[in-house]
């Protein structure tokens, strides 16, 4: 499909429904009516060409994001990213967890197995929390600090003092693969624990942990090659623009 | 069964390999990719038996990093902007080949690969060593202490790791200790 900005934003999600995560992350609220992609992004006070970039890759798949997105302010990756955040925290690891938990209530067989699950999987959110945590509290303020002080004359003097201690390369090395556990655990729950009875509930776990996969397979992408790389070069700019001493 | 990656710039070069590839027995897996960035990430994170790479491609690094980022027993197959002499060498195709020569070329390669891939079997066991490895692995033991409870190296130790983690296909401690545990390895009890 090639997406334009005159066709309506109905037609788009209808041709590829999975569009709807964009739409949601960028907190467009439906209601459409026969409005076109760009008259919601006007009055949503979205970037056209983030939303079409954003959307384009979603749906073809066939460039790399970073010779696209890495053109438009930081703060619209930073602003999507985090409501990604949100997502997983508020919706989707809660519904796995959940998922688990009525698992386990229904398994009549006596053993752990699903106990184990569980464990494991409330191992993981604690991990994946922290991942979070540290990306929102830390990560990501400074960059938007950085993009805000480098469009100042004079930058604020604590900012300036913290910029030339620190740079995002530091942060890119301590990344950690928020995947490896989850693909484990779709790996137990499809190679080596025999479900507790044939029913749709545990379908639905692998179903939902493997969405949850790619999503966050997405994200790092989005994350560690095009946030990243354009944060090294607002760093550089800030650095020439603001010489030492 | 080989997982494949094209990495290739044209757009319709591209698709119309893709095209060829999905009618082609012996694929498990195949990825595409144009960007020398994407064809670089996709490496990482595919690992691909067999790489077709546009030789006009130039991807930033060198031929021997691009190889040990490739598994052991990957093949590598160019792809020429141009025509090529009825004798080329098979690990060569050409954008101007016919569809049969394509295909030809290309299972000649998905052949040798699984020719050269020990037999997989169905269930593929650990051997009692890998089990013991994995019991000390779950129970939370570093490479280090293993290697000294079982006087062999940390080497070895390592090794064994990969072939577990490969068989399984688990990764992480806390995945192989799940894994341990299901199996009667260890019981629930042993960890904390
Ligand atoms: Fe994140
Ligand atoms: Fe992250």
């Amino acid at each position: 499909m090639h997406i334009s900005p005159t066709m309506k934003m109905s037609d788009l999600v209808q041709s590829n429904f999975e569009l709807l995560a964009v739409l949601q992350r960028l907190k467009i609220p439906f209601g459409f009516k026969d409005k076109s992609v760009q008259t919601v992004c006007r009055e949503e006070g979205i970037d056209l060409d983030f939303f079409l970039n954003l959307s384009r890759w979603y749906d073809e798949r066939d460039f790399f994001p970073g010779e696209t997105l890495m053109n438009h302010p930081v703060k619209w990756l930073v602003k999507y990213l985090r409501s990604t955040h949100s997502c997983y925290i508020e919706y989707h690891i809660p519904r796995i967890e959940n998922e688990i938990v009525r698992m386990e209530s229904m398994d009549q067989s006596g053993g752990k197995n699903m106990q184990l699950m569980l464990k494991f999987f409330r191992e993981y959110i604690t991990e994946f929390t922290t991942h979070i945590e540290l990306e929102e509290e830390k990560i990501f303020p400074y960059i938007l600090d950085l993009e805000e002080n480098l469009n100042k004359e004079h930058p604020d003097p604590d900012f300036l003092k913290k910029a030339r201690g620190y740079t995002i390369k530091d942060f890119l090395d301590e990344h950690s693969d928020i995947e490896e556990k989850l693909v484990d655990l779709r790996n137990i729950l499809l190679k080596y624990l025999a479900p507790p009875s044939d029913n749709c509930v545990f379908t639905n776990i692998l179903i939902e942990i493997f969405r949850l996969g790619n999503d966050l397979n997405d994200h790092t992408i989005l994350e560690e090659n095009v946030l990243i790389p354009q944060v090294v070069k607002l760093e550089e700019q800030f650095h020439k623009k603001f010489p030492q001493g | 069964m080989a997982k494949v990656l094209i990495a290739e710039t044209s757009y319709l070069v591209r698709k119309g390999l893709v095209g060829l590839l999905e009618q082609t027995d012996g694929i498990t897996e195949l990825k595409a990719a144009g960007h020398p960035d994407t064809i670089m990430l996709t490496l990482k994170e595919f690992s691909p038996d067999i790489l077709l790479l546009n030789s006009a491609i130039t991807l930033p690094v060198s031929h021997e990093k691009l190889v040990s980022k490739l598994p052991d027993r990957a093949r590598i197959i160019y792809i020429i902007n141009t025509p090529l002499p009825e004798d080329s060498p098979s690990h060569q195709i050409s954008v101007f080949d016919s569809k049969s020569k394509l295909s030809e070329k290309i299972s000649f390669h998905l052949q040798k690969y699984r020719d050269e891939t020990p037999e997989k079997e169905d269930t593929e066991e650990l051997t009692p060593r890998e089990k013991l490895i994995l019991k000390h692995v779950a129970l939370g033991l570093t490479n280090k202490e293993i290697a000294a409870k079982l006087f062999i190296s940390t080497h070895t130790v390592i090794s064994h790791r990969k072939n577990i983690t490969r068989k399984l296909d688990i990764k992480t401690v806390s995945g192989l200790t799940v894994y341990a545990i299901l199996n009667g390895i260890i019981r629930m009890e042993d960890i904390g």
